[in-house]
């Protein structure tokens, strides 16, 4: 009888060794989320998060600008003061996309003064969507002080929405990460054409403009995932495909050949030898800039 | 019953061996942040784990003009096995770590191209088949 009760007492042990004490937790957390989680995608959630993660940083376009010698121009960014505006969901992860980018832009000119104004304005933000625990406020803005801490920032900052966008995929809340890609790079567009227009000559900066196109079918193409489940998503992604046919008219051309490599210092360095040609005219930059403000007016204001 | 005792102790000693050899891509991944070149700006990290899987693939949009790197992080010897391949959008192979035998722990990609680009990881000869990587750029 004993053996038997010591039997019984092992063999329940392993099965709740085996069972998790966080899914109460898990489950307590995720029932006290905002309501204004969308119902549903009409995809699997798996599916969005890959194409989310391709979506490049916004911040390979502030690099780009601050390596082509172009100046720093705070009024091209969206007033942190606007924070206040923003108090829906919808509102508040569109605009946290548009201050990160923004936050990027002031790191990499190193204008810290401008940075802590972003820092302050995208904790709030984090805050009001249950995420601010991603943002380490003390640690980015001892970093931010200092001009040689540069990478250590931009290491910090990439890292910090990096691990937001996986834990809203976790959560079941992938719309706000679309949300918040959606406006990080719909900001990092505008920048980028603002440039453009000052700098008409800059072939560069049209081609980067051009090249947005391909980013741009991945965009529209999460937000379609939610045209039935959420009318502000559904009713942005009419304005992004407004914003596609200017894009129609740039053609991008492309001609593969095979690379070749050598091995330098451990590292395999390929060398690309295919080509691409990205025909947009002055013209073409002026229609998408114009759709772009409108677009982006519409979100920040 | 003595059966049993033997079949429970097993089961307990069977369970510890799965923690023991769970795979921890995480740390793995962030492990390589810091083995990306000199220059290059962190961008992403990817978690290698084959699980049931052939190969483990993520896919990044790459900019005409941009440098790219991506390093790979293994428990064990190198790089355990692990090969990472560059597809771009029509997935002809652009770039792959393996060459003439040898495994290359990491490509630095210039990019000539705009496009979506395949960054697929496979497994040749790995003994634990999970790892980290990094992605980074500069211009």
């Amino acid at each position: 009888m004993t053996m038997r009760i010591i039997t019984a007492g092992l063999i329940l042990s392993i099965f709740f060794a085996c069972s998790s004490s966080k899914k109460s937790e898990e489950q307590a957390f995720l029932e006290g989320l905002d309501t204004t989680k969308a119902e549903g995608p009409t995809i699997s959630e798996e599916v969005i998060g890959d194409i989310l993660q391709s979506i490049p940083a916004p911040l390979e376009i502030s690099v780009l600008l601050k390596e082509s010698g172009k100046k720093y121009n705070v009024a091209y960014l969206n007033s942190p003061d606007n924070v206040s505006k923003y108090n829906s969901n919808y509102k508040k992860a569109l605009n946290l996309g548009v201050y990160g980018t923004d936050l990027g832009y002031t790191n990499i000119y190193e204008q810290n003064q401008d940075g802590i104004k972003y820092m302050a304005s995208i904790k709030e933000l984090a805050d009001g969507l249950n995420i601010g625990q991603f943002f380490e406020i003390e640690t980015i803005g001892r970093l931010a002080t200092n001009s040689k801490n540069l990478d250590s920032l931009l290491l910090i900052t990439t890292q910090n929405f990096n691990r937001i966008n996986h834990h809203l995929q976790t959560q079941s809340r992938a719309n706000l990460s679309v949300l918040l890609l959606t406006g990080g790079w719909l900001e990092a567009v505008h920048v980028i054409c603002e440039v453009g227009k000052a700098n008409p000559d800059n072939k560069e900066m049209r081609e980067t403009i051009g090249e947005q196109k391909v980013i741009l079918e991945n965009i529209i193409l999460l937000l379609s995932f939610y045209k039935e489940s959420d009318p502000n998503m559904a009713s942005l992604l009419t304005d992004m495909e407004g914003l596609k046919k200017s894009f129609e008219k740039v053609n991008i051309t492309y001609t593969y050949k095979e690379s070749t490599f050598e091995i330098v210092d451990g590292v395999m360095v390929i060398k690309d030898n295919s080509t691409s040609t990205i025909d947009i005219t002055p013209q073409n930059v002026e229609e998408i800039s114009s759709i772009i403000s409108t677009i982006r007016t519409k979100i920040t204001s | 019953m003595k059966k049993l005792l033997i079949f429970v102790f097993s089961v307990c000693v069977l369970s510890t061996m799965d923690v023991i050899a769970q795979c921890n891509a995480e740390n793995l991944s962030t492990q390589c942040i810091p083995k990306l070149a000199s220059g290059f700006n962190f961008l992403k990290s990817y978690k290698i784990e084959k699980g049931g899987k052939e190969f483990v693939e993520y896919s990044y949009v790459f900019t005409k003009g941009t440098q790219y790197m991506i390093n790979i992080c293994a428990a064990g010897a190198n790089t355990d096995g692990i090969v990472v391949s560059l597809f771009d959008s029509n997935r002809n192979k652009v770039a792959s770590s393996k060459v003439q035998g040898q495994f290359i722990s990491a490509i630095a990609y210039p990019c000539n191209t705009t496009g979506i680009y395949y960054i697929q990881y496979t497994f040749d000869g790995s003994t634990s088949y999970c790892g980290g990587s990094a992605l980074g750029f500069k211009r």
